[in-house]
C-alpha cells in the first residue's frame, strides 16, 4: 500500500517532468510540421549550461535561467530563420529529420569536446532532501521540477490562448495562408513559435539537471520517449502532450511495481503502436491533429 | 490521414537506423604504419574504442598501454628491441573490432597483440586472435561470458572475474555469526554483463548464508528515471542494499534512495564510488559506501610505485583502473617474452607463450597474478571504503588502511 501511494508520487512527479520536456517538441510540430530530433540536445545543452553555471558561480542553477531561456529564445529564432525555413514546403518534415538530427550530432560533439565525456551531476545542498506527504515521500528537486513545469506549461498556454501573438500563432499553425490573407506575418510567428519551442528546453534542461546525471549522449535516451509522448498525445497540441505525459508517466511508475523496470519501459513504445492502429491523430490532439 | 501522422515517426526510425550504419561505415584512417617485420622493433597491434559509447574508458586503457610502451623503451626495451604500437579506432563496434585484429595481424603484420576494452568487444576480438594462434592478455573483460566461450589463449589481465569482485566481504560477512549478518538484502543491477556479474556474485554467496533476498531488480542501460526502482528498494527496507552499477545509474539510484528516505545498515555499489567525479556529484552523503576496486595507486606491490610515479610525471595525475590494467597486460605479455624468448607472429612462438602464462604467476602493479585454464584471474578485488570522508582499502585484513564500518552512518 506505501508503495502504491509512493509510486503514484513518483508518477505524477515524473509526468509532470516528461509533460515539461515534449511541451517544445510538440509546438515546432504544430506551427510548422518539424520534427525536432535535437531537442532533447538542447535539453542536455541547457543541463550542462546550468551545471556549468553553478559549478563555477556556486548559485542556484534555477538562476541559470535568466540567461538561459532568452538565449535558447533567439536560437530557436534563428535555427528557424536560417536552417529551417530553407527546406523547400514540400519535404519539410522528411528533411527537417535530416537537419536536426545534424544538429542533434553537432551539439553532442561540441559537448564532449568542450565539457569532455565525464558524467556530471549538479551538487544541490537540497539534493537528497524530502518531505512526507501522507506517507509518501516528496522530493524536493522533483517538486522543483514539477513547479517549473507547471508554471511554464500554463504559461504557454495563455500565452497562446489569451494574446494577440498567440491568436497569430494558432493562426499559423491551423491555416498558414488563410493567416497570411488577414495579414499575419506567418515567417516572423513561425520564427517566433520555434524560439518558444526551444525556450521550453532550456526550463527542462534545468528541471532535468536538478534531478540527473548528465553527459553528451544522453540525449538519444530520452528522445524516444518523448516521441512517442507527442504522438500519444496527438501531434501539435500541448494540452494533449500533457495529458500523454502524465499518463504515460503514471503507467510506467506504476506497471513498474509488478512488471519491473524493463519491460515497464516499453510501455511508451506498446502506447505509440496502439496509437498508430487506432488513433492515428493522437488520443487528445482533438481538431487540431486531425489536420495533420 | 493515417499514413501522414506515421510519416514522422517512420522518418525518426530510418534516420536511426542509418546513421549507425553510417558510423559503422566510418573508416579509422590510420592504418598505413610500416610492416612490422622489422628485426630491431617488436610490434603490437591493439583495437581500442576511442570514439563511441566507451570512449572514456578507451582512452584510458590507451594512456595506459602508451605509457607502458614508453617506459619499455626507456628502460632496455624487450628482448633487448624496441616496442612499437599500432593503435586502431573500433568505434566500439563489435563487427569492426574484429575485422581491425583481423587487419593488425594480416597487413600489418605485428608480433603480437594486445586486448581491447570491454567484455562486448573482447570476445569476438579474442575469437580473431584465437584463429590465428595469437596470445591474447586484454584488461577490461571480467564477465563471465567471455571465460565459456573455449578461448584458450585468453588471459585477464586484472586481479578477479566480475563475479569475485565481492569475495573478500563475502568471506567478511560469512566469518561473523549470523545474528550480526544483514538479515535482508536488496539488489538492482544494470543489464549489462560485467554489472550484474558483480551483483550476483554476492547475491550468490548471501543466499547461500541464509539472507534473504527481497528485491531483485535489472534495469536496462538507458534507464533514466530511478525514483520507481528506489521507491520498490525503500519499501523493502532491507538491510544491505547492493548495486551492480557502472557510474551515471549508481549516482541516480543512491540520491534517489536519499530521496525516499531509505537509511540501510549496509550500501555497496560497483565502480561509481572509486571515480573521482563520485563524492562531487554525491556530496558529503558518501560515508560508508562500500565499493570492489581491482586497482588503486596506493597498493603497496614492488612494480606499482614504479607506475605510479612514471605515470603521474608523464601525465600530470595518477593512473586510474583503466590505466593499470592496460599496464598490467604489458606486464604480463612482457614477462611470458622475456621468459620464453621470442616475440613474433609465429604460432609456436605463441603457443610457448601462452603454454608460460597457464604455468606461471606474474608480479603486476595489482598483484601477482595467475590464471586457471579458462583464463580467469584467482584473485579477489580489493573491498573500499568511505571512511572519514575519503575512500580506503577496508578488506582484506593485510591490505587494509582502515576498519570496516558495519553500521553505515545516515545518508
Amino acid at each position: 500500500m506505501a508503495l502504491l501511494l509512493q509510486s503514484i508520487v513518483l508518477g505524477v512527479l515524473l509526468g509532470g517532468l516528461y509533460a515539461l520536456l515534449a511541451a517544445g517538441l510538440t509546438l515546432y510540430f504544430g506551427v510548422m510540421r518539424v520534427v525536432m530530433i535535437a531537442h532533447s540536445a538542447f535539453l542536455i545543452l541547457a543541463a550542462y549550461l546550468a551545471w556549468f553555471f553553478t559549478s563555477t558561480t556556486g548559485i542556484d542553477p534555477l538562476v541559470s535561467l535568466v540567461a538561459t531561456v532568452p538565449l535558447f529564445f533567439v536560437l530557436g529564432v534563428a535555427m528557424q530563420r536560417l536552417l529551417i525555413s530553407r527546406l523547400r514546403p514540400a519535404t519539410l518534415t522528411m528533411m527537417s529529420v535530416l537537419l536536426t538530427f545534424s544538429v542533434a550530432l553537432t551539439i553532442e560533439g561540441l559537448l564532449g569536446f568542450v565539457f569532455t565525456g565525464t558524467q556530471r551531476r549538479i551538487r544541490l545542498p537540497y539534493g537528497g532532501d524530502s518531505f512526507e506527504l501522507f506517507g509518501a515521500n516528496v522530493a524536493v528537486v522533483k517538486l522543483i521540477a514539477f513547479g517549473l513545469a507547471a508554471v511554464s506549461l500554463l504559461g504557454l498556454y495563455l500565452l497562446l490562448k489569451m494574446t494577440q501573438f498567440g491568436q497569430a500563432l494558432r493562426a499559423t499553425i491551423q491555416h498558414p495562408e488563410a493567416a497570411r490573407l488577414v495579414g499575419i506575418n506567418t515567417d516572423r510567428v513561425a520564427g517566433y513559435g520555434f524560439g518558444l519551442g526551444l525556450a521550453t528546453a532550456a526550463i527542462g534542461g534545468t528541471a532535468l539537471a536538478l534531478d540527473s546525471t548528465i553527459y553528451p549522449s544522453l540525449h538519444w535516451h530520452w528522445i524516444g520517449p518523448l516521441m512517442a509522448i507527442i504522438v500519444v498525445g496527438g501531434l501539435g497540441s500541448i494540452p494533449g502532450a500533457a495529458i500523454a505525459a502524465m499518463v504515460l508517466g503514471m503507467g510506467q511508475s506504476l506497471l513498474q511495481i509488478p512488471l519491473g523496470t524493463t519491460w515497464a519501459q516499453t510501455f511508451f513504445y506498446v502506447a505509440l503502436f496502439a496509437t498508430l492502429m487506432v488513433r492515428p491523430q493522437g488520443f487528445f490532439g482533438g481538431r487540431l491533429a486531425q489536420r495533420f | 490521414m493515417k499514413s501522414r501522422t506515421t510519416t514522422p515517426v517512420r522518418i525518426v526510425a530510418l534516420a536511426a537506423a542509418s546513421c549507425l550504419t553510417l558510423t559503422g561505415c566510418l573508416s579509422s584512417g590510420s592504418g598505413s604504419e610500416a610492416e612490422g617485420g622489422d628485426d630491431d622493433t617488436i610490434t603490437i597491434g591493439i583495437s581500442l574504442p576511442l570514439t563511441g559509447d566507451f570512449s572514456e574508458p578507451g582512452k584510458g586503457v590507451q594512456r595506459g598501454y602508451e605509457a607502458w610502451a614508453d617506459w619499455t623503451n626507456e628502460n632496455g626495451g624487450l628482448l633487448g628491441k624496441d616496442v612499437e604500437l599500432i593503435v586502431l579506432d573500433d568505434q566500439s563496434n563489435a563487427d569492426r573490432v574484429a575485422s581491425d585484429y583481423e587487419k593488425l595481424i594480416n597487413q600489418d603484420g605485428v608480433d603480437l597483440v594486445f586486448g581491447p576494452f570491454s567484455t562486448r568487444l573482447v570476445v569476438p576480438a579474442a575469437q580473431v586472435a584465437q584463429d590465428y594462434g595469437f596470445l591474447f592478455v586484454e584488461p577490461a573483460g571480467a564477465a563471465e561470458e567471455v571465460f565459456t566461450q573455449g578461448f584458450d589463449n585468453l588471459f585477464y589481465a586484472a586481479p578477479a572475474v566480475a563475479n569475485d569482485h565481492y569475495d573478500y566481504l563475502a568471506d567478511h560477512l560469512e566469518e561473523m555469526p549470523a545474528a550480526e549478518r544483514p538479515k535482508t538484502a536488496a539488489f538492482a543491477s544494470m543489464d549489462d554483463p560485467f554489472a550484474m556479474g558483480t551483483a550476483y556474485g554476492l547475491r550468490d554467496r548471501l543466499d547461500e548464508m541464509g539472507v534473504d533476498v527481497v528485491v531483485d531488480e535489472v534495469y536496462p542501460p538507458n534507464t533514466t528515471d530511478f525514483g520507481s526502482i528506489a521507491a520498490k528498494i525503500a519499501d523493502s527496507d532491507a538491510d544491505l542494499v547492493v548495486g551492480g552499477t557502472q557510474y551515471q545509474d549508481a549516482v541516480n539510484l543512491i540520491v534517489a534512495l536519499q530521496q525516499l528516505d531509505y537509511q540501510p545498515r549496509m550500501a555497496a555499489f560497483s565502480t561509481a564510488p572509486t571515480n573521482p567525479e563520485f563524492p562531487e556529484a554525491i556530496g558529503d552523503k558518501t560515508e560508508g559506501i562500500i565499493s570492489p576496486t581491482g586497482y588503486t595507486p596506493e597498493a603497496s606491490y614492488d612494480s606499482n610505485k614504479e607506475f605510479v610515479d612514471y605515470y603521474t610525471e608523464k601525465n600530470g595525475n595518477p593512473p586510474a583502473e583503466d590505466e593499470a590494467n592496460a599496464w598490467t597486460t604489458g606486464q604480463v605479455v612482457a614477462a611470458a617474452v622475456e621468459a620464453v624468448g621470442c616475440a613474433d607472429a609465429d604460432p609456436d612462438c605463441q603457443q610457448q607463450l601462452i603454454d608460460w602464462l597457464r604455468e606461471n604467476e606474474v608480479d603486476t602493479v595489482v598483484g601477482p597474478l595467475s590464471w586457471d585454464a579458462e583464463g580467469r584471474p584467482q584473485g579477489a578485488h580489493l573491498i573500499q571504503q568511505y571512511v572519514d570522508g575519503a575512500i580506503r582499502i577496508v578488506l582484506p585484513e593485510e591490505a587494509k588502511e582502515a576498519d570496516l564500518v558495519l553500521d553505515k552512518p545516515d545518508w
